[in-house]
């Protein structure tokens, strides 16, 4: 590894750090900007003004603005989130409690779809002018424009509630207790309970892989390399798939890369319609009522999670191809 | 803002004959909550009829109270909504609260009403423990309020609730005065027909917390009184009733003794103490627990007699004790508690933030699992002196309420606890289910509209009256209930018959009538038919 890459990862690494607290303190102030008190969620016929004192000191909401927000910066540093106003719990447990459920049902649903979009972009790409495609494009984008709330209310009206084949809500029965993650992955109720959730997510993610790779193979499939092994004799199917969808599924994988880092905010949409409990109900029930802790909390960890991936790509690509590391690094000096 | 409005109404009134102050009516936003947000619409239509200059402001609740509340300077009239509690049976928290001019500056009086008539009442009412007496003078509070019109009252809501009638027995349903269905009663009384033996429930909330000595959201207390016992508890008929006391006699005025049931348990086996209850009770005063702190204040001290017996001897009579205190303090355990208080005492924390493991109370249901976003399972507390009849009671968050009607349809719940959907969709298909029962009794609850009375142009009594009569109760009950509503004319609840003033003024929806009133207060009509102020 040159002195460059290690310059450059450096760089990288106060680069990420910066981004993060920027991130850490507009967050802080704009949650406290947000009209609303959180004292407002416990106002009640019996409440009386030292009651009213006594929930803003427990809050530390008497101190002063610049006061609370070093006392929650130096906390994070400890790795210390806090504790939720509504639940009393720390944000750290809270979150723990439901991001896995976010996680099982967006990277199943991101899998499914950029499978299907992948395959479906070289069928489509081979198809070229026939009314397959067009047929494909048109169903591609309907589910896409869909809201997917309308596309998870009929999937619920027609597999859960005519044929009632399908369970409409939760991660169990109403009586089903998982005892560990493990046993509930390993549960076939889990997984009955999800797919409808799932399906609603990967219809809707599915036309952008699909449409990317579509376009992407038919700019390949005229390049001169495809050309020159059509002329040495190769076959238009061993063209396709192992010539020109290896280079067009380059920027599908980035988009794939995106996706998850945008999928760890949770789906309101789809955990509202199939009361999924996940990370993003949670944080919507967090900033209406105004539980600062627990809104910055869930914020500060996807947004954590967003700037390291982002990070291990860029270090990825710069061992995986120097010319990345050096150039951009003297590029920007 | 205050001190500016405060020279301009002054200006006005001085010079007379200047048009009556713009007004600004805030409800919450039509997506939150679609019928305040139409009744508003309604109302505020009708107040321009008059003259009036006025705004509809809608907002979402969190900014609505956070005004309203904490900024009792800054709003003119609001739309508002009281709920019910088993423990609001007893009038006396409405009548103190709402109205006592102690609350005006930061408790619960926040349309400012101060009234020296009506405080000595309030207050009146609240020691007087001769029941006829006590109601005479609750009467009389209602009739000052229906003249003085700080409120113009709208309908008590009737919630509707769906029971599947091939699990339960429909015979085996409680319907609680000024409750409905959805009560402790029917969780312990319900009898299956079949296998289905577990109370399948749902609630859109999410769950806060499960925890004795925290007030918090509805569902919350739904899953508390199940597992935490009282001495007492409100009765289907609306009245306290002895529950883990076996008795309770008042030996003079300020003086109760009660006789502890024998053999309870609390769920981890060991016994309930009278002990226990002495304890529980101190709790509330002990700084750890101030949403409980009320329901205690008042005891002056609590003395053990023997292993069952206590007698609590009360600071000054307290003619809800039975209702605010005995019905309302959860027992706990002290083996369980002291040391967690003790941790507490010494922490900015206290008891609000702290979140058992596992529950343990002496309830007639245990407490099995909290999945957060999900769900409640209890199950039956077969040793509990009045066991359920079913084995297991579970409520299921479940955001969505298409959802929620879909469910019970299929079965997936058995008992729709909360529908926030069109009240006439729930009655259509609960109609085409032979197997649906639905149930919708008049609420304790009250919506209302609030006058800021501080302020111009509320602060005069004839613009309150004008406008109670422009709200058009009826046709708010038939159109924007759909009929799942009855008329309001008082804070205390139509559904409470005892407490209930049946010859309150009525304020009948009529232009002409309001407009008369303006008049004869020395209103005025300029020639475009913009209302004036009185000129003097």
């Amino acid at each position: 590894m040159s002195r460059d890459v290690l310059f450059y990862i450096g760089r990288r690494l106060l680069q990420s750090l910066f981004v993060l607290w920027v991130i850490i303190t507009i967050l802080f102030f704009f949650f406290r900007l947000a009209p609303g008190s959180p004292v407002a969620a416990y106002i009640d016929t019996t409440f009386t003004a030292e009651q009213e004192a006594s929930v803003m000191a427990r809050f530390g909401l008497d101190k002063p603005l610049h006061m609370q927000y070093f006392i929650y910066v130096g906390n994070l540093l400890r790795g210390d989130l806090g504790d939720s106003f509504f639940y009393g719990d720390s944000v750290v447990g809270l979150i723990s409690d439901v991001l896995p459920n976010t996680l099982y049902l967006t990277l199943t649903s991101l899998m499914i779809a950029y499978l299907a979009g992948v395959l479906g972009g070289i069928f489509l790409a081979a198809q070229r002018g026939k009314p397959v495609e067009r047929g494909g494009i048109v169903f591609t984008l309907i589910t896409r424009a869909a809201p997917e709330f309308w596309v998870g209310m009929i999937l619920l009206a027609i597999f859960a509630f005519q044929l009632r084949w399908l369970p409409s809500s939760g991660t169990g029965g109403a009586t089903t207790i998982y005892a560990s993650e493990v046993e509930k992955l390993t549960s076939p109720e889990f997984w009955r309970h999800m797919l409808l959730p799932m399906t609603t997510l990967a219809l809707y993610l599915h036309g952008l892989p699909l449409l990317l790779m579509r376009s992407n193979m038919l700019e390949v499939m005229d390049q001169d390399f495809i050309t020159m092994g059509r002329l040495i004799g190769y076959g238009e199917r061993r063209l396709m798939l192992q010539h020109a969808a290896r280079n067009a599924m380059l920027p599908v994988i980035t988009a794939l890369a995106l996706g998850v880092g945008y999928s760890i905010g949770g789906n309101v949409v789809i955990e509202n319609v199939f009361g999924w409990p996940g990370i993003g109900r949670l944080l919507v029930r967090a900033v209406s009522s105004s539980d600062y802790p627990l809104a910055q909390g869930a914020f500060v960890i996807i947004a954590a999670i967003i700037v390291a991936l982002n990070f291990i790509a860029d270090v990825l690509y710069s061992l995986l191809d120097p010319r990345v590391g050096s150039s951009a690094a003297a590029r920007a000096s | 803002m205050l001190a500016a409005l405060c020279v301009l109404t002054g200006v006005a009134l001085a010079q007379g004959g200047e048009p009556v102050p713009s007004v600004t009516v805030l409800s919450n936003v039509q997506a939150a909550d679609p019928i305040e947000f139409e009744t508003t619409r309604l109302l505020v239509e009708n107040m321009r009829q008059l003259g009036l200059d006025v705004e509809h402001q809608a907002i979402p609740w969190e900014q609505q109270s956070e005004l309203v509340w904490f900024n009792r300077g800054d709003w003119q009239m609001t739309a508002w909504r009281m709920v019910a509690r088993p423990e609001r049976m007893d009038p006396d928290e409405f009548v103190f609260n709402l109205f006592h001019s102690s609350t005006a500056e930061n408790g619960y009086n926040f349309v400012g009403y101060i009234n020296p008539e009506y405080d000595a009442l309030a207050e009146a009412q609240r020691s007087e423990t001769d029941p006829e007496a006590r109601r005479q003078l609750v009467y009389d509070a209602q009739a000052i309020i229906a003249e003085d019109v700080p409120y113009v009252f709208v309908a008590h809501p009737q919630l509707p609730f769906v029971v599947r009638e091939d699990v339960w027995d429909a015979e085996t349903v409680v319907d609680a005065q000024g409750i409905g269905v959805k009560n402790f009663w029917t969780w312990i009384g319900l009898e299956p027909l079949g296998d289905e033996t577990t109370i399948i429930t749902n609630t859109s909330d999410v769950v806060q917390a499960v925890n004795p000595l925290y007030i918090s959201g509805d569902a919350d207390s739904r899953v508390t009184e199940l597992i935490w016992d009282r001495l007492m508890r409100i009765g289907p008929d609306g009245l306290p009733q002895p529950w883990a006391a076996e008795s309770v006699e008042y030996l003079d005025d300020v003086t109760v003794e009660v006789k502890l049931r024998e053999g309870m348990m609390w769920h981890d086996g060991e016994p309930v103490t009278v002990e226990d209850v002495v304890f529980s009770f101190e709790a509330t005063q002990s700084g750890e627990s101030p949403m409980y702190q009320p329901f205690g204040s008042r005891i002056g001290s609590i003395e053990i007699m023997d292993e069952s017996t206590v007698v609590f001897t009360l600071a000054e009579p307290w003619a809800a004790f039975e209702v605010a205190s005995l019905s309302k303090v959860n027992l706990i355990p002290q083996h369980v508690w002291e040391p967690i208080l003790t941790d507490l005492a010494d922490v900015d924390e206290n008891a609000e933030d702290f979140q058992e493991e596992i529950p343990i109370g002496s309830g007639p249901y245990k407490f099995v699992a909290w999945q957060q976003a999900e769900s409640v399972i209890l199950e039956a507390n077969t040793d509990h002196w009045a066991a359920p009849a079913a084995d297991g009671w579970v409520m299921r968050i479940i955001p969505n309420a298409e959802s929620a009607l879909g469910q019970i349809q299929t079965g997936e719940l058995n008992f729709l606890t909360e529908w926030e959907g069109d009240a006439e969709v729930l009655a259509q298909t609960a109609e085409a289910d032979a197997n649906l029962g639905i149930y919708a009794s008049a609420d304790l609850g009250f919506r209302f509209y609030g006058f800021n009375t501080r302020l111009a142009p509320f602060d005069d009594v004839a613009m309150r009256r004008a406008v109670a009569h422009v709200m058009p109760r009826q046709a708010v009950v038939d159109n924007i209930f759909k009929g799942f509503a009855v008329p309001a004319d008082s804070y205390v609840s139509l559904a409470i018959d005892y407490w209930h003033n049946p010859d309150l003024p009525q304020y009948e929806f009529d232009l002409e009538t309001a407009r008369q009133i303006l008049l004869d207060a020395g209103y005025t009509y300029a020639d475009d038919g913009t209302l004036l102020l009185p000129a003097d």
